[in-house]
């Protein structure tokens, strides 16, 4: 994990979680710009309320959270997505009633929509055929696609993306760790995974860090060659 | 806290309200007791509406028509034939009897299977405005805008009406108290929260609507019925949709969903209106309305929660307290299961069904028979149907062609409720609880069709099938019983919601996804209790899922789906050989992850690689 001080995400003693039961303790984080990190760790440990901590949909009970190098700890969601953060939920990401290409209009907030478009083939090409097809009637697999490629297209500078394998087909599993390689490449995209499945969080992940009862337990390098062994030593407890 | 003590404690406060009931007379001057009857009886109608409101979560205008029919009932009758006892009687029997049949049929109308709360809300909208159009157009019979007057009614004291309608909200109040917080209330919140989840539930959601739809008229009407009684006069205005309105106002003024707030909210309002509004007639209705304004901004839950909350927070005064299973689980007797039986022939027979969305064909042509016994898992690309598949199993009105026979009945056209009651569960993709409801709450309601649950107590018992129980055990479960679902982890919520399916006892059991989010070492455990409905208790499972290594360990069959159509119905051997599944589905394989993660030296690759033996890919 890197060091440095302009960090594109710097999370600093930071314990969240809802009405009184604290979810995530005491956790430090930080990303260097166009790095991709890989939070890991069994159900119920605290991923999905780090990323919502993070992004001010969950109050803080203490620490910082920084973008860049900006403080951005007291801001509401809205205010951290204008800095350029990209947040790909869970679920009810989408809207249902509204078609792929309003989807994606929505979100792109930048001027050339032709721009965004040719991000949607860069990641996902199928989904230009289906622009004017309601999200609702999308299948669970192609929702995700969409949530991503929508995410990838708004030209986000740090990315919070959780757990996007989940529901798609082993095929698209690995196409999607070369679009997200991808981007980053093209663009220096900063991205933060929270994800279940290891084998891809490895692959396209440059380091990662494990949650256990919203800690940090350990954080390393995916290129160690000891890293599979030592993350599954928590996650199979 | 026992059972009995917390209804003994409901009942103490029933008792002290009714005191303070008898002694109201003496303490108040006589107009201020002859307006508090009237504000007594609009109170128990704002019970209804937060009945409905609050907890049903239907917003309803048009509560005041039922108070009109009991008031005119009793008008009509006394007015045209005299008062006497048995007049009284019909006069009763008319009034409720009208709140009844309209009832009916505006909750037929509203509640019908696919109708929107919004719908429902707009019909309750248009019924004040159809029932005053009829009241002013019925000429000298109804009294038209001037109403009816001077009819003789029971010859009572001012106290004693008084006395009545005290009696009557406190009695009221105290039966709706006791059954919101019982077993079967809690089934309003479910509905109200999630009712596809409900219907998925084999619960007939419309008709149990209909049925709290039909008490709340009553109730209202009784009201109107002893309203008419003690002012003598009954007017157009009172099946009002500004009556309605007000209602509903005060209702939020006092705090939805609460039950006390809209009394308290009612009687304040009504009374503070009579007090004032005869020295400030046009800026009472200025006041009113800002109060609400602020109100709704300021405490959006109303009032009364605003009130507990202060001796809360200042004396720690009625702190809740730690959250704690009031229930425990017990593992059910398998002489006591009560799933459907087993029927001849197949389990489950799918035939020519098809799905189409105007011209995009989502299926077409599937055929296929499931036995007992068998776990058939469907694999296919993103968009290849498998999910449609599910829904047009489990609800009848979803596909477009073909016939659907379960343990030997066609399901025809049958909502899904109906297909649980044939023996179908199923499970969604996107899991799909009771989010604001507790852990042991969502399985209480998913055991209601097989128990039906108490209208006055609380089961402290839940017994549950033993397949729900090893689910909730594997994972923990167990241990957030008091914990509210929205709290748990994603991967928690799908194993909560594949307990509340397994607690349907089903047949036939559809499972989207179901280990989605839950850890290698879980997935391997549900997989191993799949396993075991299937072979020991001759369950029928269809599955859907993109592990092809879980696939390959549970199944006993593979069905490939792709692009609507199946290509491929087999033993796991022959798909997995498929040149067909390796290209549309698996792709590359998993080669082009290991390739890019493979690094100068081969430790790296053996570290993904192994990883790769111990995760689901």
């Amino acid at each position: 994990m890197s060091t440095m001080l302009e960090a594109a995400l710097n999370v600093r003693g930071l314990s969240s979680g809802y009405a009184g039961a604290v979810v995530v303790r005491e956790v430090n984080l930080s990303i260097a710009p166009g790095e991709i990190l890989a939070v890991l760790g069994k159900n119920g440990m605290g991923k999905s309320t780090l990323l919502k901590a993070v992004m001010g949909f969950l109050p803080k009970m203490s620490g910082s959270v920084s973008l860049g190098g900006s403080e951005v700890t007291r801001l509401s969601p809205h205010r951290v997505a204008r800095l350029g953060v990209g947040y790909v939920a869970q679920e009810k990401a989408l809207f249902q009633d509204m078609t792929v290409e309003e989807n994606l209009r929505l979100a792109v907030r930048r001027p050339d929509f032709e721009a965004a478009l040719a991000e949607v083939e860069a990641s996902f090409p199928f989904l230009l055929q289906r622009l004017k097809q309601r999200a609702g009637t999308l299948s669970g697999g192609e929702q995700k696609m969409l949530l991503m490629a929508r995410s990838l297209a708004t030209g986000a500078k740090l990315l919070l993306v959780d757990e996007i394998t989940e529901g798609l087909q082993p095929s698209v599993i690995d196409r999607l760790a070369g679009v997200i390689r991808s981007a980053r490449e093209r663009h220096g995209t900063t991205m933060l995974l929270v994800e279940q499945h290891l084998p891809f969080a490895l692959a396209v992940a440059d380091c990662w860090a494990v949650l256990d009862r919203g800690e940090v337990a350990e954080t390393g390098m995916a290129s160690e060659p000891d890293a599979g062994r030592r993350v599954l030593k928590h996650m199979s407890v | 806290m026992t059972e009995a003590r917390r209804l003994s404690l409901i009942l103490l406060v029933a008792l002290a309200a009714l005191v303070a009931v008898a002694v109201g007379p003496f303490l108040l001057d006589t107009y201020s007791v002859n307006v508090l009857t009237r504000s007594l009886l609009y109170a128990a109608v704002a019970l209804t509406v937060d009945l409905l409101w609050g907890f049903l979560g239907i917003l309803t205008f048009g509560q005041s028509v039922f108070f009109a029919c009991g008031a005119y009932a009793a008008g009509l009758v006394f007015t045209h034939m005299d008062f006497s006892g048995s007049n009284a009687l019909v006069a009763l029997g008319l009034g409720v009897g009208g709140a009844l049949l309209t009832a009916a049929i505006v909750g037929w109308l509203a509640f019908w299977h696919g109708a929107s709360a919004l719908y429902a809300s707009v019909i309750t909208l248009v019924l004040p405005i159809v029932a005053t159009q009829l009241l002013y157009s019925g000429g000298t019979f109804t009294g038209s805008s001037s109403g009816l007057s001077g009819f003789t009614s029971f010859d009572l004291s001012v106290e004693a009406w008084f006395w009545l309608a005290g009696s009557f909200l406190v009695v009221v109040t105290t039966l709706a108290f006791v059954f919101v917080k019982s077993d079967a209330g809690r089934l309003l919140v479910a509905i109200r929260e999630n009712e596809q989840r409900c219907k998925y539930l084999g619960l007939d959601t419309s008709r149990l609507k209909i049925v709290v739809y039909l008490v709340c008229a009553v109730v209202a009407a009784l009201a109107g019925y002893l309203y008419a009684g003690y002012a003598m006069v009954v007017a157009p205005e009172l099946a009002s949709f500004v009556f309605g309105t007000e209602l509903v106002i005060w209702t939020a003024l006092g705090g939805r969903g609460t039950l006390l707030g809209p009394v308290f909210g009612a009687l304040i309002v009504d009374y503070e209106s009579a007090q004032l509004s005869g020295s400030y007639p046009f800026v009472w209705q200025l006041i009113i309305g800002v109060v609400f304004v602020l109100v709704i901004v300021a405490f959006p839950r109303g009032l009364l929660p605003v009130v507990f909350d202060i001796p809360r927070r200042l004396l720690g005064w009625l702190r809740p307290r730690a959250a704690r299973a009031a229930v425990t689980l017990s593992t059910l007797d398998l002489a006591e299961t009560q799933g459907v039986e087993p029927g001849n022939g197949p389990a489950l027979a799918v035939s020519g069904v098809a799905k189409r969305f105007g011209s995009l064909t989502v299926l077409d042509a599937i055929d296929f028979e499931a036995r007992a016994g068998e776990l058939v898992s469907l694999v296919g690309p993103n968009g290849a149907g498998k999910t449609t598949l599910m829904r047009c199993i489990a609800d009848g009105a979803e596909r477009s062609a073909g016939a659907i026979v379960v343990n030997g009945y066609d399901i025809g056209r049958k909502p899904p409720e109906a297909c649980v009651a044939l023996g179908v569960g199923r499970k969604f993709q996107m899991a799909n609880v009771f989010e604001t409801l507790t852990v042991a709450e969502c399985l209480q309601i998913a055991r209601a069709r097989h128990a039906r649950p108490s209208l006055w107590r609380r089961a402290r018992d839940l017994p549950l099938p033993k397949a729900a129980m090893h689910v909730i055990a594997t994972t923990g479960l167990d241990r957030q019983l008091a914990t509210p679902a929205h709290l748990l982890s994603h991967g928690m919520k799908q194993a909560l919601e594949l307990s509340m399916v397994l607690a349907l006892e089903p047949r036939v059991l559809l499972l989207d996804e179901p280990t989605a989010g839950l850890t290698k070492t879980e997935r391997m455990q549900i997989g191993s209790i799949l396993i075991d409905l299937t072979r020991k208790q001759g369950l029928c499972v269809l599955l859907v899922e993109h592990d092809l290594d879980f696939v390959r360990e549970i199944s006993s069959r593979v069905i490939v789906l792709h692009q609507g159509r199946i290509v491929l119905d087999g033993s796991v051997e022959d798909v997995v050989a498929s040149e067909l599944v390796k290209q549309v589905y698996a792709g590359s394989g998993h080669a082009g992850i290991a390739h890019e993660t493979a690094s100068p030296d081969r430790g790296s690759a053996e570290a993904v690689s192994s990883a790769k033996r111990e995760m689901p890919v």
